[in-house]
C-alpha cells in the first residue's frame, strides 16, 4: 500500500509513533553510554572489589548477593573485573578512532575539495585498503610490531582513517557544487577558510554517525584481539581477555564469560542507538 | 555483460595486485632489527643467514630486494616457515581449502538467514515481527564473533552434544556437520548487515511503478516478489556482500581459533605466537589477493544482474 492510499490520520499517527520511538531509543542509548562512562571514569567507586585481588575462599562461586556476577578461577569478582574493563574498552573505542577521525576527515575534505590528481591517488588507496581484510591487516601489523594495546592503536589508526576520508570526500564533493560555497568564493575567502568554516560543519554529520559505529566496531575488534592474546594483556581486565579467561570453564562456570559478553553487546547497542539517534535528528532538521 | 567489460576489469586488477605486493613487502621490512634474523630466529647459523641473504637478495638495495620478492612470488615461492620447516606455499595450499569451505558455507548460511528475514521484515514493515527481527539482528551485530562461537559451542556441542566440539571431517558430509556451528557463528554478523540492507532495498523497490505494473498484469504475488522486487533489491546487496567477504575472512581467523579448525586463520594466529614471519607475509598476501578476486567476481555478478553497470 502506498502512502497516498492511506487515510491521513493513520499516516500522521504512524509518523508520530515512529518519531517517539526514535527519541526513546536515543535516550536508551545515552543512558547506556552514561553508565559506561561512569564505569570507565570512576570504576573504584562503582566496583565492589579489587578486580585483580585473588580470593582463594571464593573460587568459581556462582552469582550471589556478595558476587552478583560470580567469581572466576582465582576467586576474582567478575562484576568488578567487568566494570574495570569498561575503562580499557572505552579507551580502545576512543584511541582507535581519534587519529582516523581527525586525519581522515581532513584528508577527505581536502581531496574532495581539490579533486584532480589527488583524487586519482586517493581512489587507488581506497581500493587497496578495502582489499586487505581489516582484521587480517591489523593482525599482521600487530604481529610485526608485537602484541599489546599501543600497537593495536597504531595498526587500527594506520588503516582506519581511509574510511573516514572516503566518507568525507564523497560529501564534500557534493557540497562543493552548492551555492553557499560559490558565495564564499565570490566573497574572496581562502581555500582553508572555505574548507574548515563552510564545508566541514555542513559535511560532518555522516562522519559523526560513522564514528559511533566505528567505536562499536573497534570495541569488537579490541576484545577479539584481547581474546586472541594480541591486544590487552592479562591480568588486565578487558572484556575479551575476561571471556578468554573463562572460556575453558563455560560448562561449569558460565558466568565468567557470559557477563563480559553482555557488556560488549550493551556497549555496541549503546553506540549504535546514539549514532542512529544523531542521524535521525539531523535528517529531520534538513 | 560484454567481453570488453571483463577485459577492463581484469586490467584494473593488475595495479591492485602490484600495490598489494608493495604493502606486504614494506610490512615485513618494518620489522625491528634485520629481516634475516627475524626470518630465521635468533639461533640461526651464519651459513643459514648467508643463504637467506643470498636467496632473498637481502644484501642488495631495497628496490632490487623487491624485484627478488616479485620473482619468487611469480615462481610460487613464498619462502619457508621457520617453525614448521616447510614451504609457505605448500602450507597455504594445504590449509586454504578448509578456510574457503568455512567461508563459503558461512556466506550461504548468511544469505539463507538474511533473505527470508528481510522479506518478512520489509513486507510487515513497522510490525512487531519487523521489530523483533531487527532487534535480533542488531544484537547479533553487536556480538563479537568469538563470543557467539563460545556460546554456540557450549550450548550445542558441549551441553546438548548435537554437534562436534571442533575439528574437521574427512568426507563432504562430515565437513558440513563439523563446520555447521563455526559457519553459523561466522554467518551471524554478515546476515545482519545483509538483512538490514536488503530490507531497506525491498521497501524502496516494492512501491516502484514497474512493480505496480507487474501486479496490474495479474502476475502471481510470488512471481512479482521473486522476479521484480527481489532481483532489483538484490543488486545493491550483492555489492555489499562482496565488500564483506574480507570481513568474513577476517572473522574466519577468529572462528578457526575458537573451534580449533585447521585453516589459514588458525595458521595465522599460530604463526604470530611463533613469530613465523614468512608465513604471516605469505598469508596476508594470499588473503588480499583472494579478496580482490572476490571483488572482481562481485562486479561481474552485479553487471549480469544489472546490464547498465557494464555500459558505464
Amino acid at each position: 500500500m502506498t502512502a497516498a492510499a492511506l487515510p491521513p490520520g493513520i499516516l500522521g499517527q504512524r509518523r508520530v509513533r515512529r518519531m517517539g520511538r526514535g527519541r526513546k531509543s536515543l535516550y536508551v542509548g545515552i543512558a547506556i553510554m552514561l553508565v559506561m562512562l561512569v564505569c570507565a571514569f570512576v570504576p573504584e567507586l562503582v566496583a565492589p572489589y579489587d578486580p585483580l585481588a585473588f580470593d582463594y575462599n571464593a573460587i568459581m562461586h556462582p552469582p550471589s548477593l556478595a558476587h552478583p556476577f560470580g567469581t572466576d578461577n582465582f576467586g576474582r569478582d567478575v562484576l568488578s573485573r567487568v566494570i574495570w574493563a569498561t575503562r580499557i574498552d572505552m579507551q580502545i573505542a576512543i584511541f582507535c578512532t581519534l587519529f582516523p577521525l581527525f586525519f581522515g576527515t581532513l584528508v577527505g575534505a581536502i581531496v574532495g575539495y581539490r579533486g584532480g590528481w589527488l583524487e586519482a591517488i586517493f581512489g587507488r588507496l581506497v581500493d587497496l585498503t578495502i582489499t586487505f581484510p581489516f582484521l587480517v591487516i591489523v593482525i599482521a601489523i600487530v604481529a610485526v610490531l608485537g602484541p599489546g594495546l599501543l600497537n593495536m592503536y597504531i595498526a587500527v589508526s594506520a588503516v582506519g582513517w581511509v574510511f573516514y576520508a572516503q566518507l568525507m570526500r564523497a560529501d564534500v564533493q557534493v557540497q562543493r557544487q552548492s551555492e553557499y560555497v560559490a558565495a564564499a568564493k565570490v566573497l574572496g575567502y581562502g581555500e582553508a577558510r572555505i574548507i574548515f568554516r563552510h564545508l566541514l560543519p555542513n559535511a560532518i554529520t555522516p562522519i559523526i554517525v560513522y564514528w559511533m559505529t566505528d567505536m562499536a566496531l573497534d570495541i569488537l575488534l579490541g576484545s577479539s584481539l584481547g581474546y586472541l592474546g594480541l591486544g590487552a594483556q592479562p591480568p588486565t581486565a578487558e572484556w575479551g581477555v575476561i571471556i578468554a579467561d573463562g572460556k575453558n570453564f563455560m560448562s561449569t562456570a558460565w558466568w565468567i564469560s557470559v557477563f563480559p559478553g553482555i557488556a560488549i553487546v550493551l556497549a555496541g547497542v549503546g553506540f549504535s542507538l546514539v549514532g542512529d539517534g544523531i542521524a535521525d535528528i539531523f535528517r529531520r532538521r534538513r | 555483460m560484454s567481453l570488453n567489460y571483463l577485459v577492463i576489469r581484469l586490467a584494473q586488477i593488475l595495479p591492485t595486485f602490484f600495490l598489494i605486493m608493495v604493502i606486504v613487502f614494506v610490512l615485513v621490512h618494518l620489522l625491528p632489527g634485520d629481516p634475516t634474523s627475524a626470518l630465521l630466529g635468533i639461533r640461526a647459523t651464519d651459513e643459514a643467514v648467508n643463504r637467506i641473504n643470498e636467496q632473498l637478495g637481502l644484501n642488495r638495495s631495497i628496490p632490487v630486494q623487491f624485484l627478488f620478492f616479485l620473482r619468487n612470488f611469480f615462481q610460487g615461492d613464498l619462502g619457508d616457515s621457520i617453525v614448521l620447516k616447510v614451504s609457505v606455499t605448500s602450507l597455504i595450499i594445504n590449509r586454504l581449502p578448509v578456510t574457503l569451505f568455512l567461508t563459503a558455507f558461512a556466506a550461504i548460511l548468511a544469505v539463507l538467514l538474511a533473505v527470508p528475514m528481510a522479506m518478512l521484515a520489509a513486507l510487515r514493515r513497522d510490525s512487531a515481527v519487523d521489530g523483533a527481527i531487527r532487534t535480533g539482528f542488531q544484537i547479533g551485530l553487536s556480538m563479537p564473533v568469538f563470543y557467539i562461537g563460545i556460546v554456540l559451542l557450549t550450548f550445542f556441542a558441549a551441553r546438548l552434544r548435537w554437534f562436534p566440539v571442533g575439528g574437521f571431517g574427512t568426507t563432504f558430509g562430515e565437513d558440513l556437520y563439523h563446520l555447521f556451528l563455526p559457519a553459523l557463528t561466522l554467518a551471524f554478523s554478515l546476515s545482519a548487515v545483509l538483512m538490514r540492507n536488503l530490507r531497506n532495498g525491498i521497501i524502496e523497490v516494492v512501491n516502484a511503478e514497474y512493480v505496480d505494473f507487474a501486479r496490474a498484469k495479474g502476475l502471481r504475488n510470488r512471481l512479482v516478489l521473486g522476479r521484480h522486487v527481489l532481483r532489483n533489491a538484490l543488486i545493491a546487496t550483492v555489492a555489499l556482500f562482496g565488500l564483506n567477504i574480507g570481513t568474513l575472512l577476517g572473522g574466519a581467523v577468529i572462528t578457526e581459533s575458537v573451534f580449533a579448525i585447521p585453516g589459514v586463520g588458525r595458521l595465522m594466529i599460530d604463526s604470530i605466537y611463533g613469530r613465523d614471519y614468512p608465513v604471516i607475509q605469505g598469508l596476508t598476501l594470499t588473503l588480499a589477493i583472494l579478496v580482490s578476486l572476490v571483488f572482481l567476481v562481485t562486479d561481474l555478478v552485479q553487471a549480469s544482474l544489472d546490464p547498465r553497470i557494464a555500459r558505464r
